[in-house]
């Protein structure tokens, strides 16, 4: 069971963040590849506008490369970080094409289209850092086979100018082609992870907040503005090309700054885990704890369950067993786990998947409580398990009663009456011999005590009236057989379970029993009434009250018998005030 | 007198048939189910029918049910509820609003023969047969005001023929005295509990009942 839950697990991370020499170094590096970069586009004798395209390519670069190293930082688990680090280098990289020398001219040209299939990746990877579809990873490995190898293609065949270092011939329309076509597959890819991402954020269901659903907004314009741009770079619109470059790398620009207010508004969240740890230290039962987790996350929709090792199994908060849901787009499953075992695990929203620190931070303030919790969850289902078996045992009992009833009814008491309504027709027959007349009459007056012997044990072992007509039926002769005057006052319409029936029987027909032996009443009452899904059962008398509990062996198996149904036996009897016993069992 | 039978058992059901048939009955059907009986009570019209209360398929009310629809839709034909046990609540429940061809008897009184015919036939007759050990559970009920204090023992006896559905004549034969005796006893009886004299004999076995039980 627990292996086949698909969800993320919390526990330790399986990463560890990398050193912070590493992250300083890479910053650096970022840094002095922006100077490089802007060294090279004043230098260069081919771009126009040079500082312009230097501050365009900065502000498409440098944060990627800062806004990745600090995910990656915060969340060692997600590749997300270091791939946005690589798609701020690659878009360095791509800039070595202002370069005059062959070399770097050449790499950066080969470069050129590799960031739109990296921002398509980078967008697609969000949150996690992975691919976790097919359609997805098709879509990138597309991307960059269109963005890298038709590129490398295009420049082999002369294309884009014929200073690279690996012309090998001279097709210029040739490559034409080919950069027309590379063109438009890389804007139908951006267009469709645009879809993908649309479809994605319908099927999650809405962010949790507004920071993570700016920051997927931002990505899907960033998509289409690349798309945008590429067929206006296929289909040559000169004029209006540079301005759709500058305001797509503009846009493309604010993803990661969304991505960093994300992270920052991820923080205020957090600040609710203060408010969750102090929460925590009221000592919260488990519905209690899941309350204040469902605030701390902010997913009213938190659903909280406990993996219970002893029963091999998931429960919910009253200790009944459930499974956990297939994973699908509605509902998100997070395992907690403590020393490798399962603790707990979270059904949530699964936007809350995008805001892993929060998930973290909030399970880890909440593992102590969460022990806790699992001891009364644990005790919980015991008690159901235990109330369960008592349950079984009495209706096995309970029907092994009707059973043998039944065994006597047909068998033992059909044949003596059989065999009296033969010694009947004998006497009929029989002339007038006196002494065989007497004979007679006494067998049959034999028989007629054994019958009525049977009755009364076959009454004993099973009330069939009460099966067979109902409670009320059942009681009437109960009280017209009392010891003492009683007043019946059934409220019911029609039946009610069976098992529920027999219980409030016994119930009346014991206490009418203990009014006669030891009550000293000169009445008595029974009421039977249905309020609340419950049949209430109550017995009054007059007595002396101060029932000892000697005679509570009976009440004890009454008390057995209507808690197995999940009601409650009460007596009250206090001395010189009578006796009463009250029943209230449920009764769907 | 035409009798329609349902019974489970086969050796109590034959044996029932036999022994009506040597008392001169006629047993135009005898089956196992109630809704077999409503069937054949539809299509053979008997004077009476008796009926076993625990019959299949479930040995629940189906006897009871049964004897209630042959009660309301063949108000002409007698039922006569036979069981293993009798209790208060089915025998107000069969009866009713009128005790008028209607009898419920546990299933031992089949032994007296001479008895059990009397009673079949008076519940064919539209009469009534209440078992005895009904008006006797009533009449040791606990009562906190007693009127039934008053009577003498031989009223007592007369009130409990009475209850039972026996007319005055069988309760003139029963206790042997007169007719006329009996009359004097039944009239004093109705006074000291309070009760309005009634017509039939099956009606007052009703109004004694009700008085009984309350």
């Amino acid at each position: 069971m627990a292996a086949s839950a698909p969800s993320r697990s919390i526990g330790r991370p399986t990463h560890q963040a990398p050193g912070l020499a590493v992250l300083w170094a890479l910053a650096i590096a970022g840094f002095v590849a922006t100077g490089v970069t802007v060294a090279l586009a004043l230098r260069s004798d081919h771009v126009t506008e040079p500082g312009l395209q230097a501050a365009l390519l900065a502000w498409v670069s440098l944060p990627y490369v800062l806004g990745g190293l600090i995910a990656w930082r915060r969340r060692p688990d997600s590749r997300f970080g270091p791939l946005m680090v690589a798609a701020g280098f690659a878009m360095f990289v791509s800039s070595l094409q202002w370069a005059s020398a062959a070399l770097p001219y050449t790499v950066g040209l080969a470069f050129d289209l590799v960031p739109p299939a990296l921002f398509i990746h980078v967008f697609l990877a969000f949150p996690s850092g992975r691919l976790e579809r097919p359609v997805e990873r098709a879509i990138v490995a597309a991307a960059y086979s269109a963005g890298f190898g038709v590129q490398l293609l295009k420049m082999a065949l002369g294309g884009v100018g014929g200073d690279n270092l690996i012309t090998i011939a001279s097709e210029p329309s040739a490559a034409l082609t080919i950069q027309k076509f590379q063109l438009i597959t890389l804007s139908v890819l951006a267009l469709a992870a645009v879809a993908l991402l649309v479809a994605r954020r319908r099927a999650g269901g809405r962010p949790l907040r507004r920071s993570v659903a700016l920051l997927v907004d931002s990505f899907a314009l960033a998509l289409v503005m690349i798309a945008v741009l590429l067929l206006a770079g296929a289909f040559e619109l000169v004029g209006a090309f540079e301005t759709i470059r500058r305001v797509t790398f503009g846009v493309v620009g604010i993803a990661p700054v969304a991505f960093l207010i994300g992270l920052l508004d991820a923080k205020l969240a957090r600040s609710s885990v203060g408010d969750l740890v102090v929460e925590l230290d009221a000592d919260p039962n488990p519905p209690e704890l899941r309350d204040a987790l469902a605030r701390a996350l902010g997913d009213p929709s938190l659903t909280l369950v406990y993996w219970l090792p002893e029963f091999d199994s998931w429960a919910d908060l009253e200790g009944r067993p459930v499974a956990l849901p297939e994973q699908d787009g509605a509902r998100a499953t997070t395992l907690i786990d403590r020393d490798g075992q399962h603790l707990a695990a979270l059904l949530h929203n699964p936007s809350l998947r995008d805001e892993p620190e929060l998930l973290d931070a909030v399970t880890a303030a909440a593992a102590i409580a969460l022990e806790n919790g699992r001891l009364h969850v644990e005790l919980r289902a015991r008690v159901e398990e235990l109330r369960g078996s008592r349950q079984r045992v009495i209706e096995a009992g309970q029907h092994e009663r009707r059973r043998l009833e039944r065994n006597l009814h047909d068998g033992a008491q059909q044949r003596l009456i059989a065999l009296s309504l033969e010694l009947g027709r004998l006497e009929e027959q029989l002339g007038a011999d006196p002494v065989a007349r007497s004979s007679l009459d006494k067998a049959r007056s034999e028989i007629a005590l054994s019958l009525e012997e049977l009755r009364d044990v076959a009454r004993g072992i099973h009330p069939a009236v009460v099966s067979g007509h109902g409670l009320a039926v059942g009681l009437e002769s109960l009280a017209a057989r009392a010891p003492v005057p009683v007043r019946l006052d059934v409220g019911l319409d029609g039946r009610v379970d069976e098992r529920v029936e027999v219980a409030a029987y016994y119930v009346v027909c014991e206490s009418l029993a203990n009014v006669g032996k030891h009550a000293q009443a000169r009445s008595a009452s029974v009421a039977v009434s249905r309020a609340n899904g419950e049949l209430v059962v109550e017995v009054v008398d007059d007595g002396v009250g101060g029932a000892d509990s000697e005679r509570g062996t009976g009440l004890r198996g009454l008390a057995d018998r209507v808690e197995a149904l999940g009601g409650r036996l009460r007596v009250w009897t206090p001395r010189g005030e009578g006796t009463r016993v009250r029943a209230d069992i449920p009764c769907a | 007198m035409r009798v329609a039978i349902a019974e489970d058992s086969v050796l109590l059901r034959e044996g029932l048939a036999r022994l009506l048939g040597d008392a001169g009955c006629e047993v135009v059907a005898q089956c196992e189910t109630g809704d077999d009986l409503i069937r054949k009570v539809n299509s053979h019209d008997p004077d009476v029918a008796i009926v076993d209360i625990r019959l299949p398929p479930t040995h629940n009310d189906e006897g009871l049910r049964a004897a209630l629809e042959i009660r309301e839709h063949h108000p002409s034909v007698g039922v006569l509820v036979l069981s293993q046990y009798v209790e208060l609540g089915l025998a107000m429940r069969l009866l009713a609003d009128s005790a008028d061809g209607a009898g419920y008897l546990l299933k031992d009184r089949i032994s007296d023969v001479g008895e059990f015919v009397g009673a079949v036939e008076r519940v064919a007759a539209g009469g009534s047969a209440i078992d005895p050990i009904i008006v006797s559970t009533l009449l040791s009920r606990k009562r906190s005001d007693d009127p039934l204090a008053q009577l003498t023992p031989r009223e007592r006896e007369v009130l409990e023929l009475m209850a039972t559905g026996s007319s005055n004549q069988g309760i003139a034969d029963a206790l042997v005295i007169t007719l006329r005796a009996v009359e004097k006893y039944v009239s004093s009886i109705f006074g000291k509990l309070g009760l309005p004299s009634t017509g039939t004999e099956s009606r007052r076995v009703l109004a004694v009942l009700l008085y009984l039980r309350s």
